[in-house]
């Protein structure tokens, strides 16, 4: 028998309903005698069908349990003679059910708590993580900022200042350019936004000749790092089509500032 | 000593009389009739407690087995299965009272959400066999679906379930 098979046929559903006709019953009950699988897909379903029975659950008239207890216990009869064997099963199997209720009992108050442990421990290291990816996120921006600070004050560098054209005077941006070391960052002060086609493009002026340093998007915070440029005079930037273009089109530029004389 | 029996029995009855109650007068959509029948399965559930085998399941499958059957041989008996059937159980679900066992489940949802969650097809089976009280031959053969289809999606439909209650019942 492929006990998967039997399992996803929905017979032992039925079984646990108690809608099974009685040969059909005892098939199962033999089959879970062998399969241990199925007695355990089996006490799973019980399970559920209790929760969903449970959550389905509605009070009785408190009178029909005072009618039960009062047919249960009649008047007692103190034939004695009837009493000895009787009492003592009857006491057994009391002890043996309210032992059985109380460890069912249980076994479904651990397997809650269980259950209800997994979940908390399950938010906790969602939470964890988190709280690790939120502190990497800001340890990296601190870097970030202790990187741009560095250059900031590194005395080997230049700032330029570049204001805006006749295009958006209003614009600002700067570039902290190192002679020796070569290196070129930019910082955005104030440029307008430009469309998704487009990007901005930084020009060195070298002796008189516009020399490329580089695309960027607006944007970011800090300094961005762009190419090398040797013997500058002037910085501008000007907006070009995504990629950049080999000279600058002059009637789009945004900033422009030369380096302080000495 | 009788003091001591019924003691068993009370425990039972604190339990799971709201749980058996809940089944039965679904079915019968009586209170009246449906106290009696409860009452009528605790006498059973107490007379055939010798019968009740561990190994074939757990104690409360066994106590709402006999509470679903005897809960529909009264509607057979009373010849109401026809209008039990044209009728509305929705009103009734409507009343439906927090069992007061000491087991308060104020934090749980409740059970219309959870039936809410599942998809019509395994809506339908769970309302008919566990609220209706249908037996699933009689819901293959009045709904004209093979019995086959009735059992697999009241599989899918108790395997949902056991993820949303699962999590929600937190007992």
């Amino acid at each position: 028998m492929n006990v998967q098979e039997y399992i996803a046929s929905g017979v032992l559903e039925v079984y646990a309903l108690g809608d099974l006709p009685a040969h059909e019953r005892a098939q199962v009950e033999e089959n879970i005698v062998r399969y241990p699988a199925l007695r355990e897909e089996l006490a799973r379903i019980e399970w559920t069908q209790a929760a969903l029975l449970k959550q389905a659950s509605i009070a009785p008239p408190a009178a029909v349990k005072q009618h039960l207890m009062q047919r249960l216990a009649p008047p007692a009869r103190e034939g004695q003679t009837v009493g000895w064997v009787p009492a003592y099963w009857r006491l057994a199997a009391a002890a043996s059910i309210v032992l059985a209720v109380v460890a069912g009992y249980l076994a479904f108050y651990y397997r809650a708590q269980w259950v209800r442990s997994q979940v908390a421990l399950n938010e906790y290291m969602a939470q964890n993580q988190q709280m690790a990816q939120n502190y990497n996120t800001v340890n990296e921006r601190l870097d970030k900022l202790q990187a741009d600070l560095a250059i900031i004050e590194n005395t080997q560098f230049t700032k330029v200042v570049m204001t805006g054209t006749q295009n958006d005077p209003q614009a600002q941006a700067s570039v902290y350019w190192n002679k020796t070391t070569e290196e070129v960052y930019v910082s955005i002060q104030s440029l307008k936004g430009i469309a998704r086609e487009n990007q901005y493009q930084l020009w060195a002026l070298v002796d008189g000749k516009p020399v490329d340093a580089g695309v960027f998007d607006g944007g970011f915070t800090g300094l961005l790092k762009l190419k090398n440029v040797k013997g500058a005079q002037a910085f501008a930037i000007t907006v070009e089509t995504r990629g950049g273009v080999a000279s600058p089109t002059l009637s789009a530029m945004q900033v422009i500032g030369a380096l302080p004389r000495g | 000593m009788k003091n001591k029996d019924t003691k068993a029995l009370d425990y039972l009855y604190d339990h799971y009389a709201a749980a058996l109650y809940g089944s039965v007068v679904r079915i019968v959509k009586n209170e009246d009739i449906a106290s009696e029948v409860l009452q009528d399965v605790f006498l059973k559930i107490w007379e055939r407690i010798g019968s009740y085998d561990p190994g074939k399941g757990r104690l409360f499958t066994w106590m709402i087995n006999v509470a679903r059957n005897h809960a529909i041989d009264k509607t057979r008996s009373r010849e109401v299965i026809k209008s039990r059937k044209t009728d509305d159980i929705d009103l009734l679900v409507h009343k439906i009272d927090r069992t007061e066992t000491g087991e308060t489940h104020t934090d749980t949802i409740g059970l219309t959400e959870v039936l809410n969650r599942l998809t019509p097809d395994q809506r339908f089976v769970v309302d008919y066999l566990y609220l209706k009280g249908y037996t699933h031959t009689e819901l293959a053969e009045e709904f004209n679906i093979p019995l086959g289809t009735v059992k697999t999606r009241l599989r899918a439909a108790m395997m949902e379930l056991r993820s949303l209650l699962n999590v929600e019942d937190k007992e």
